[in-house]
C-alpha cells in the first residue's frame, strides 16, 4: 500500500540521467527552477514542457511511473486553480454568473500556475528517481564545502540528510508491517470518527517510534565501533567526478538560459 | 478448517519499476487439524503466502478456500471471520504496544467486541497457554521483558482471540536454542489441545521434521514439493538443489544406511529423534531404562 509513494524513491538504472554527476543535476535543478518562475508565455512554457518531457526519456523510466509523483501535490494544484479562477480578474469575460465572473486572466493564471508546480514536482522526483541518497548528499555536501569555512556544519547536515533518506524506505517498511501486524489483531484504521481515528494510530505510532528509536541506537553504536569521529579528514572510496555528460548538462543549461530569456515578455 | 489454494499468484508493485512476482500459480491443500512446516529460503515467498489467509493480502488471481469462506481477487474476507485465522509475524514483540501486559494481550479480543471481563479471562488464558504466569506479568510494562518474554506475550496476543488455524511466520528467528525449543514445544501443545489447524513458517528442517505431518517446500515463489515429511525429506538431492538441507536424523539413517545390509537397514520413516533413538536401542537390546 505504501509503495505507491513514488516521491524519494531511487530507481536504479544506467541511463544519461543516472550516470550524470549528482552536484550537476544539483545545480541544474536550481537554475531550471529559477527559469520556471521566470517563464511568463506561452513559448517559454512550451520550452520548458519539451525540455521536461526530453529529460524523462533520457531517464528511461516508465512516464506512468514519474507521473505518479504528481499524486501528492495533485489536490495543492486543483486548489490554486481553483483560487485563480475565481479570484484574479481581468481580459476577456468568459462566464458570468450574477456577481461571480470567470475572466481570462483568471484562467491563464490558473493554466500557467498549475504548469509551474507540475514542472518543479515532476523535475525534482526525476533527480531523486535518477540518484542515490549516498550520490545525492554526497553532492550536497561538495556543493555547500565553501560554507563549512564560515562555520557551517556541513558534513553533519548531510550526514543527518543522508540518514533520513536511507532510513525512509525502511520506516515505510515497517509501518507497513506494523499495519498489517495489528489489522491481523483487528485493528480498524479506516472508519469512525476524527478522534476515534486518531486513537487508532496508536497501535502503529507507539511500535514505529520504539523501534525508530532502537535503530537509532544500533546505529550510533555501530557508527562509534567503526571509528566515526566526524568529517574531519574523512576520505571517499567513490569520488564524484565530472564527465561528458555533464558538459553536456552545461551546455543545455546555458541554451535553456539563453532561450527563456530571448522569448520571455 | 480447511485450506485450500487454487492457482493463486500474487504480483507486488504492479506497474511499478518494483514489480514482482511473489507467488506463481500456486495449488494447495492442507486439511483441517494439519500441522504443516512451511519451507524455503529467504525470498521464497512464505511470507507473501501465508498473508493471504486472513485477507492482509488479496491474491491477483487464483481462488482460496479458508472452511466455507472463498477468496477471490475481488473478493475479501468477511471482517467477523478474520479472527478464526490467527497470525503471528515475524518477531511479532515488535508490535507490543500497550501500557501492561493484559492490555496488550486483550487488544484482539477487543477489537472484535468481546464484553472486557471475557477479554481479561481470555488473556489469562493466553498468556498461561504460552507459558508465562498471568498473576506475576499481568502488570508489568512489555517493554521490560525479556526478547523471548516479549515474544510469547506477543504469540499470547493472538491465541487470546481464540483462533481456528493458527499461522507462525518464524517464531523462532533470533532466539537462543532452549528459546526455540520453549516456544516450539508450546505451539504443538496448544495445536493438539485446542485442535487448530496450524502453519509453521521457518527456514529450519529440524523444526518441520519435529513437529510437521504435512510439508510444503516453496523455491522461487512455488510450491515444489507437497508431502508427508518422510516423502519430502526422500528427496535430499532435490533439497540440496534448492540450498536446503535435509535434518539431521534423516542424513544419520540414509548414512548408516550404506553401511548396512539391505535386509538391517533402518526406516527412512524414522526422522523424529525420539523415535529413531527407540529403534536402535530396540535393535540393540538395550533395556528401556539405560
Ligand atoms: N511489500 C513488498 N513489496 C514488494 N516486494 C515484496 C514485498 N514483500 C516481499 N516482496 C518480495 O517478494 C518475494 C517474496 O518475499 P517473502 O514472501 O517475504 O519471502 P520469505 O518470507 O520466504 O522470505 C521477495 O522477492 C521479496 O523481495
Ligand atoms: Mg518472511
Amino acid at each position: 500500500m505504501l509503495q505507491n509513494i513514488a516521491i524519494g524513491q531511487y530507481v536504479p538504472g544506467r541511463s544519461f540521467l543516472h550516470l550524470a554527476d549528482p552536484r550537476s543535476k544539483l545545480l541544474f535543478i536550481v537554475m531550471f527552477a529559477t527559469l520556471v518562475f521566470l517563464a511568463n508565455n506561452s513559448i517559454t512554457y512550451s520550452i520548458l514542457i519539451a525540455f521536461t518531457v526530453f529529460s524523462i526519456l533520457l531517464s528511461r523510466l516508465s512516464l506512468s511511473y514519474i507521473l505518479k509523483s504528481l499524486k501528492p501535490v495533485w489536490l495543492l494544484i486543483l486548489f490554486t486553480v481553483v483560487l485563480h479562477i475565481f479570484i484574479t480578474k481581468g481580459g476577456t469575460v468568459y462566464y458570468q454568473l450574477g456577481s461571480f465572473t470567470v475572466e481570462e486572466q483568471g484562467v491563464r493564471q490558473a493554466i500557467f500556475i498549475s504548469i509551474r508546480l507540475g514542472l518543479l514536482i515532476l523535475f525534482s522526483s526525476l533527480l531523486t528517481l535518477t540518484t542515490s541518497p549516498m550520490d545525492l548528499t554526497e553532492g550536497l555536501e561538495r556543493l555547500l564545502g565553501p560554507f563549512g569555512r564560515i562555520g557551517v556544519p556541513v558534513h553533519e547536515i548531510a550526514l543527518m540528510m543522508s540518514i533520513a533518506l536511507r532510513f525512509i524506505p525502511t520506516l515505510m517498511e515497517e509501518t507497513d508491517k506494523i499495519i498489517k501486524a495489528q489489522s491481523a489483531r483487528g485493528a480498524d484504521f479506516t472508519s469512525g470518527n476524527l478522534v476515534r481515528r486518531a486513537k487508532n494510530l496508536i497501535p502503529i505510532a507507539i511500535p514505529l517510534f520504539v523501534s525508530a528509536f532502537r535503530r537509532a541506537e544500533e546505529l550510533a553504536m555501530a557508527m562509534e565501533a567503526r571509528g566515526y569521529r566526524g568529517g574531519v579528514g574523512r576520505t571517499r572510496l567513490n569520488k564524484l567526478r565530472f564527465s561528458w555528460r555533464d558538459s553536456l548538462i552545461a551546455v543545455a543549461a546555458v541554451l535553456l538560459i539563453l532561450a527563456i530569456g530571448w522569448w520571455r515578455t | 478448517m480447511q485450506i485450500t489454494f487454487d492457482q493463486v499468484s500474487h504480483l507486488y508493485g504492479k506497474g511499478t519499476p518494483f514489480e514482482r512476482l511473489a507467488l506463481k500459480n500456486i495449488s494447495l491443500k492442507i486439511p483441517s487439524g494439519a500441522f504443516v512446516g512451511i519451507i524455503g529460503q529467504t525470498g521464497s515467498g512464505k511470507s507473501t503466502l501465508i498473508q493471504h489467509l486472513n485477507g492482509l493480502l488479496s491474491p491477483t488471481s487464483g481462488e482460496i478456500t479458508i472452511g466455507d469462506v472463498v477468496i477471490t481477487p475481488t473478493k475479501r474476507i468477511p471482517p467477523a471471520k478474520r479472527k478464526d485465522i490467527g497470525l503471528v509475524f515475524q518477531y511479532p514483540e515488535h508490535q507490543l504496544f500497550e501500557e501492561t501486559v493484559a492490555k496488550d494481550v486483550c487488544f484482539g479480543p477487543l477489537n472484535f467486541e468481546l464484553p472486557e471481563s471475557m477479554a481479561e479471562s481470555r488473556a489469562r488464558e493466553a498468556l498461561e497457554l504460552v507459558g508465562l504466569d498471568y498473576e506475576a506479568i499481568k502488570d508489568r510494562s512489555p517493554f521490560q521483558l525479556s526478547g523471548g518474554q516479549m515474544r510469547r506475550v506477543a504469540i499470547a496476543g493472538v491465541l487470546a482471540m481464540q483462533p481456528k488455524v493458527l499461522v507462525l511466520d518464524e517464531p523462532t528467528a533470533g532466539l537462543d536454542p532452549a528459546g526455540r525449543k520453549a516456544i516450539l514445544e508450546g505451539i504443538h501443545r496448544i495445536h493438539r489441545e485446542q485442535n487448530l489447524t496450524t502453519l509453521l513458517v521457518t527456514h529450519s528442517m529440524e523444526e518441520a521434521a519435529r513437529y510437521a505431518d504435512l510439508m510444503l517446500v516453496l523455491a522461487g515463489g512455488e510450491v515444489v514439493m507437497q508431502g508427508r515429511p518422510e516423502e519430502v525429506f526422500q528427496q535430499a538431492d532435490r533439497l540440496r538443489d534448492l540450498s536446503l538441507d535435509v535434518p539431521q536424523t534423516v542424513s544419520f539413517i540414509s548414512r548408516i544406511n550404506q553401511l548396512l545390509p539391505d535386509t538391517a537397514r533402518l526406516p527412512a520413516t524414522l526422522y523424529r529423534e525420539e523415535e529413531l533413538i527407540a529403534h536402535v536401542l530396540k535393535r540393540l537390546s538395550v533395556p528401556k531404562e539405560c
